[in-house]
């Protein structure tokens, strides 16, 4: 079996008196593609939240490379690799698109008080660098011609791949999406899944996605969480999921489950 | 004509200081979206800390009564005071910045201001209270003695040279790496977090750097003057500096220098020599808020972004060939995107 690197033990919330997860423990391996599945209010958001360090959980530990990072905040979590996108687009508005891609690189010269006053030399040809490796980046997103486009001038659809570039050029390990497919028209979900096996394949990032789309968790997803009312019901492969009582019930119940069970 | 030149300099090294104070701002809210509601607070900061450095030994037989008067050379105690700001700067940002969303910032930052005004004008053996400081030592006495001007001048050279270094510190900082870090928070801090920024470093960072800058302009007040009472930093002189920013442009350096010499100089100097109506002294003063205080909701009706908006950002780069300037493969022309088919 391969290395898990990201386990999640005992994970527990509370929103007032919403239990949002409630003992919710599970395991992605490396390099692999796993879906996050559930009903809306499953706790799906709230546990990305959690793992990416946003909130911090009442229980139970989040555990990244076999070292417990559950008090660690979530900027330092990032720094290892561990980065995430947001179920609603939120671009820099009032930078460019480039720009919002620069800005993620970390390690950069003039990040510094010090590095941005006396460095300057290092730090231009650094951006230089930096800029031609982000419109390559949003090439191969199809978003090169809208590079200097303020980011909060773009559609709707066009945000989602801004929000994936930028990730992408963040040079992510473990990458969370919260539903990168939610509100995109079906031509760019198909490419957005494409992307998304790509970096996969060529950089080895490993993706946890948050998606009600079953077809595109089919198509690029080997392996399945299901999470219900905080907890973690079922996992596998969703062939193995479809002929689970309890997921049927939970999740697919109602029209789901002609969906699925077809 | 020696009026006039007294005159000329005075209007110079006000444009000069109100330059600094803008441009200390801009880098709070323009760069990394802080309100500061009180940024006069840090210029009597850096002004009261230099005179309680630079003047001697409080003569309590005159019933002037002030702490330290430790008789520093100018340099140093300009040094002090600049501290002196930047502390305050570092406080305010440990209470607000922490925990708090930008309009709970904002009213930490009303809730200072009034304090330590408060503090100031009504104990009178910190800052001498409500009657100020006067007599304080001004820089460049030993060379400037011939005449009346001369002193004016070399200030205005000397202000002018501050003003320039500020002015090639900010835009540095704006065009770098730690810059757009700023900028980013300002748009969402969260997100930058997320992407592993300390946000709170940067934020505490611009935060403080812009409470210096400001402390600097303070400093150059009390040296041009030589004095300074709670009446000269009341509430309405932060409101100019805020309206000099958001007409002249936020987010660019120049928008601040335009914005200066729009509200700060013309506005603000030219309505303090309507002549005074002697049945209601106080009628030119608030006439004189109105009309700033118009300037600033028009400019923000009819431009927004204020006279200079803040420029788009550009990068030398080789150009690429566009993989994919005819859309996509089986998508329609536009494809994806185009605005209205990918609109959620
Ligand atoms: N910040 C919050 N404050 C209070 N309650 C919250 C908060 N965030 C989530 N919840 C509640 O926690 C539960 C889980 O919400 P969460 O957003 O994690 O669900 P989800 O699985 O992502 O759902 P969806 O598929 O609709 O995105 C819901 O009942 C929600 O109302
Ligand atoms: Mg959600």
């Amino acid at each position: 079996m391969a290395k898990s690197i990201l386990e999640v033990k005992g994970i527990k919330l509370a929103f007032g008196g919403v239990q949002a997860i409630d003992d919710c423990s599970f395991h992605i391996e490396e390099g692999t593609i796993t879906a996050l599945i559930g009903p809306n209010g499953a706790g799906k958001s709230t546990m990305v939240n959690v793992i990416s360090g946003t909130y911090r959980p009442d229980e139970g530990h989040v555990i990244l490379d076999g070292k417990d990072v559950t008090r660690m905040p979530n900027y330092v979590r990032a720094q290892h690799g561990l980065l995430r996108t947001f179920q609603i687009s939120r671009e820099f508005a009032n930078l460019t698109v480039l720009e919002n891609l620069l800005v993620v690189r970390q390690g950069q010269v003039g990040e510094s008080l010090f590095g941005a006053l006396f460095r300057a030399k290092r730090w231009q040809e650094q951006t230089k660098e930096l800029v031609a490796e982000a419109n390559d980046i949003l090439n191969t997103f199809g978003l090169y011609r809208l590079r200097n486009e303020y980011a909060g001038n773009l559609s709707g659809g066009q945000k989602r791949l801004v929000e994936l570039a930028r990730a992408v050029m963040a040079k992510p390990r473990l990458l969370l999406l919260d539903e990168p497919m939610a509100g995109v028209t079906p031509a760019l979900i198909e490419r957005l899944g494409h992307h998304i096996v790509e970096l996969n394949r060529e950089l080895g990032v490993t993706f946890v996605l948050v998606e009600h789309n079953l077809d595109v968790v089919e198509k690029i997803c080997s392996r399945v969480v299901v999470m219900a009312l905080g907890k973690q019901l079922a996992d596998g492969t969703l062939a193995e999921l479809r002929s689970n009582q309890a997921v049927i019930d939970a999740y697919l119940g109602g029209g789901a489950r002609e969906r699925v069970g077809s | 004509m020696t009026l006039i030149l007294g005159y000329v300099a005075t209007l110079l090294v006000t444009f000069f200081t109100y330059n600094i104070f803008v441009i200390g701002l801009n880098i709070q809210f323009g760069y990394a979206g802080i309100l500061n509601f009180t940024v006069i607070t840090f210029m009597a900061f850096g002004a009261y800390f230099y005179a309680v450095f630079v003047m001697p030994h409080a003569d309590n037989s005159s019933q002037v009564f002030y702490i330290l008067g430790l008789h520093w050379p100018w340099p140093l105690a300009m040094l002090a005071g600049i501290v002196a700001s930047g502390a305050l700067g570092y406080l305010v940002g440990l209470i607000a910045l922490k925990r708090l969303r930008s309009d709970y910032l904002a009213i930490v930052t009303l809730a200072t201001g009034t304090l330590v005004y408060g503090l100031f004008g009504n104990n009178n053996k910190l800052f001498d209270g409500w009657s100020g400081l006067f007599n304080v030592n001004q820089p460049f006495q030993s060379v400037a003695t011939n005449h009346p001007n001369e002193f004016s001048w070399i200030f205005v050279v000397f202000s002018g040279v501050v003003m320039l270094v500020v002015w090639l510190f900010a835009n540095r900082l704006y065009a770098s790496p730690l810059g757009r870090s700023m900028r980013a928070i300002r748009e969402d801090q969260d997100v930058v977090d997320s992407f592993g920024k300390n946000s709170f470093k940067v934020r505490m960072l611009a935060m403080v750097i812009g409470s210096v800058i400001v402390g600097i302009g303070g400093v150059l007040t009390i040296q041009y003057i030589g004095a300074l009472s709670p009446a000269g930093w009341t509430t309405g002189e932060t409101f100019v500096v805020w309206a000099a920013l958001l007409v002249g442009g936020r987010a660019n350096n120049l928008g601040a220098i335009v914005g200066s010499l729009l509200v700060a100089v013309i506005f603000n100097e030219a309505t303090r020599y309507i002549p005074q109506v002697p049945s209601h002294p106080n009628l030119i003063p608030n006439l004189r808020n109105v009309i700033i205080g118009g300037l600033v909701i028009l400019s923000i009706w009819f431009r927004p972004q204020g006279v200079v908006p803040e420029k788009k950002a550009s990068f030398l780069e080789v150009p690429l060939v566009d993989k994919y300037a005819q859309g996509f493969p089986g998508e329609e022309p536009g494809g994806t995107l185009s605005p209205a088919a990918s609109e959620a």
